[in-house]
């Protein structure tokens, strides 16, 4: 399955949905990650580790991992 | 008859996402001035105060830590959320003001909806409206009020503009409507439909609630044409693109390789310009100051008092505020990165590398804010959600180079070096910081891997953080938190100075005020240099240091730098104001200040014998003291206070002073072995 992680610079995908086994999953959908929502990938880090996304007109980091618990299409 | 007074003065809470403008709203209304960073958690203290709201007279107006939602993830926000149901002193709110930022309109309605749900009485405070108008939206406050059921005010804290009417709603609120005793707590589960379905509920309300500026002209312009009503529909596409001039900027500084580098640069263009920056103004003061004591000592009559004011109160005030114009300069810079925005992205920068040795990400901004002072970057680690990290970042802030220890740095930098090469003292400074930066990451690694006894406490690890918008500046806000920072400054060395300064004094002058030596054939300035030598070498203080003199002999000093480094406990900068006092013991040329302190330094010599105390080898044994060494009791206070006990100050306390210790006899006596003096 395709995930957050997976995306290239710039790329737009939609998010179809959050696993909710990851343990920061609540914090990920409270900061805006929800299934609809289109995000794009606008930074990463030289470790690609975190990654800073685009959301509802927000930019957030998130760590790699957790980027994995954000399924897109 | 207490709780009548309480109930009869309404109470609000200001409630809100981080970084959403609370703090700004508050500090307009209260006229106060808390300190605004543009970083998601920067009010980690409730702030309380009261206002004038017209009727009733007055209202409790409190500031807040920002939440993202009233579901807690972590201990701390838990004692936020409780606070905001039910404060400790205050109780239940009359009424909550929600600031939500209107260019994230989606995200932090969340917050008000769930404060709704809740049965609060809120209003809304729309902020940063000229963040959405430079997206091309407007808010409509009258659908948001519909859509919400609650009162909707646009305002900006940073000019005022707005805070009246919002005021003005608050006592219409307050007085109009009944407190509800019986708020509904937003239950944690971890179903986390319910809160995708509020979502959707809100993307509704957005998609109602903003205006596209252009559109609407072009509505404007069709319904004057008349006849032509094609283009009725609201726009499709909500704001949904963060503000393009920050993508633009992170492009460069957040670039995948650049990124890093640029991070680097400007640390160390941090750490070097304090030195050169402060050049000048430091010269000035030090001539004052010197020109000072020299005209009390000229000027009034040979006595004990005279040599009290010149040699102890105005050398040791003066050696210390010296450093002022460093420590302004240490806060403008960082005050810049707060404002600006920089300081998120920083801590992505860094959180990879961070994590690897148990901390976190969201280290760096307690870390970065350590360089001014342990206390309140403690606190500020509050923002670090995992506890084991937390306490991790808390144990080892006290090696970042707080701004007391600029004073101790500088003038052993001075010592080093000639006059002329200030290019070079920059460049020392830096390295004594990276220095201290990179003991503290390595001996957080050490801890991290060995002691799992020591900091047990296992969450998982995360790095969630909301890169705010760049914003310009404000120079206001900056001289202004520039100026507090710099007064609490003050405040905080001035009496510990004040009085060790006297203490020191009196132990360094009394009993033999006139001591008996042959002072014949021996210039003015000779013989009074040698009295002064000698009141020193039988006074109190001197009894005093043959208990600690064992303990500085392996370490190549004598017990006047002993005392110095004892009364450094009660301040660190107090330890230079010490060196001036037991050191100085002329005060009768015009020489600046430091030059004088300088000179003396180099003159002294261990009592009774040729040897010298200050030398290159020992005054760099003195800068490792003072990276290590835990000096600082209200650090060690407020470390108690964060950690929840004394075992982590304990610890601290006895790590870094023997670490300093031991560093400082290796290095001095590594120094000897290899030739150095
Ligand atoms: N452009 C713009 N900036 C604002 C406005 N209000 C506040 N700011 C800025 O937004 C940043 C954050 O403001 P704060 O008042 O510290 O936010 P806060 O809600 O107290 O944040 P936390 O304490 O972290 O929860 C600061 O840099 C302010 O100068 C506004 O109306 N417009
Ligand atoms: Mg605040």
């Amino acid at each position: 399955m395709k995930t957050a992680a997976n995306l290239t610079f710039g790329e737009m995908a939609i998010i179809t949905g959050i696993n909710s086994e990851h343990p920061s999953a609540r914090r990920i959908i409270e900061i805006g990650f929800t299934p609809g929502q289109q995000i794009e990938l606008i930074n990463k880090t030289a470790f690609n580790d975190p990654l800073a996304f685009s959301v509802r007109g927000a930019l957030i980091a998130i760590r790699k991992n957790e980027a994995e618990s954000i399924y897109v299409i | 008859m207490k709780k009548d007074v309480i109930q009869s003065t309404p109470f609000i809470t200001l409630v809100g996402p981080p970084n959403s403008g609370k703090t700004t709203l508050f500090n307009y209304i209260s006229g106060r001035n808390n300190k605004t960073v543009n970083y998601p958690g920067s009010t980690v203290e409730y702030s309380m105060c009261r206002i004038n709201i017209g009727k009733p007279n007055e209202a409790e107006l409190l500031d807040s830590p920002g939440i993202i939602s009233l579901m807690p993830n972590s201990p701390d926000e838990q004692v936020t959320v409780d606070a905001i149901y039910s404060h400790p002193g205050l109780g239940i709110p009359d009424l909550v003001v929600a600031t939500v930022d209107a260019s994230q309109l989606s995200r932090h309605l969340l917050l008000v909806k769930q404060l709704l749900l809740s049965g609060f009485n809120v209003l809304v405070a729309v902020t940063m409206n000229d963040i959405l108008e430079r997206k091309g939206y407007k808010l409509d406050t009258h659908s948001l009020e519909i859509e919400l059921g609650c009162r909707v005010c646009k305002v900006d804290g940073r000019t005022g503009s707005g805070t009246i009417d919002l005021i003005h709603q608050a006592e219409l609120i307050i007085n109009n409507t009944i407190k509800n005793y019986d708020l509904k707590r937003i239950e944690i589960n971890n179903d986390t439909d319910t809160l995708i379905d509020l979502y959707k509920d809100i993307e509704g309300i957005e998609k109602r609630v903003l205006i596209n500026s252009k559109e609407l002209e072009r509505k404007i312009k069709s319904a004057n044409k008349a006849f032509n009503v094609l283009n009725v529909e609201k726009p499709e596409k909500v704001v949904n693109r963060p503000d393009e001039i920050t993508i633009k900027i992170d492009r460069i500084l957040l670039h995948q390789y650049w990124g890093l580098l640029i991070f680097f640069a400007a640390m160390s263009l941090l750490f070097t310009s304090i030195f050169w920056l402060a050049m000048p103004a430091m010269d000035l003061i030090d001539q004052t100051f010197g020109s000072l004591a020299g005209f009390v000592s000229n000027n009034f009559s040979n006595g004990w008092l005279t040599d009290f004011i010149a040699d102890g109160l105005i050398s040791g005030i003066g050696s210390v505020i010296i450093f002022l114009p460093q420590i302004i300069i240490l806060f403008l810079i960082l005050g810049l990165l707060e404002d600006v925005g920089y300081l998120a992205r920083g801590a992505m920068l860094v959180d990879r590398p961070l994590s690897k040795i148990g901390l976190n990400g969201k280290s760096f901004v307690p870390m970065l804010s350590g360089f001014a002072c342990a206390i309140p970057a403690m606190m500020a680690a509050r923002t670090i959600p995992n506890k084991r990290e937390r306490l991790l970042t808390i144990f080892i802030l006290p090696l970042m180079s707080c701004s007391a220890r600029l004073p101790v740095y500088a003038l052993l930098i001075g010592f080093l070096l000639p006059p002329d090469k200030v290019f070079m003292g920059g460049i020392i400074m830096a390295g004594i910081y990276l220095f201290g930066i990179l003991s503290s990451t390595l001996i957080a690694g050490l801890v991290n891997k060995f002691s799992n006894k020591i900091l047990s406490a296992n969450d998982s690890s995360s790095f969630i953080l909301e890169l705010p918008t760049y914003k310009i500046p404000k120079l206001m806000v900056i001289l202004n938190n520039t100026f507090n920072s710099s007064l609490a400054y003050l405040k905080k060395a001035g009496p510990a100075i004040l009085v060790f300064s006297v203490l020191l004094w009196v132990l360094t002058y009394f009993p033999n005020v006139h001591p008996k030596v042959d002072t014949s054939g021996l210039s003015e300035q000779q013989s009074s240099e040698l009295i002064a030598t000698e009141r020193i070498a039988t006074s109190y203080a001197a009894d005093l240091g043959k208990i600690i003199q064992p303990v500085m002999t392996p370490i190549g000093m004598d017990w006047r730098v002993g005392v110095s480094l004892i009364s450094a406990f009660a301040a660190r900068e107090v330890f230079v104001s010490s060196l001036a006092l037991i050191f100085k013991v002329t005060g009768d040329n015009d020489d600046a200040l430091q030059a004088s302190l300088l000179n003396a330094m180099r003159k002294a010599k261990i009592g009774g014998t040729d040897q010298k105390i200050f030398t290159t080898a020992t005054v760099i044994g003195l800068i490792i003291f003072f990276v290590f060494a835990l000096q600082c009791i209200s650090t060690i206070i407020v470390s108690k206070q964060e950690t929840g006990g004394w075992r982590i100050p304990i610890m601290q306390v006895v790590t870094f002073t023997s670490l300093a210790y031991v560093l400082t006899f290796i290095t001095v006596n590594g120094l000897r072995l290899f030739g150095i003096a």
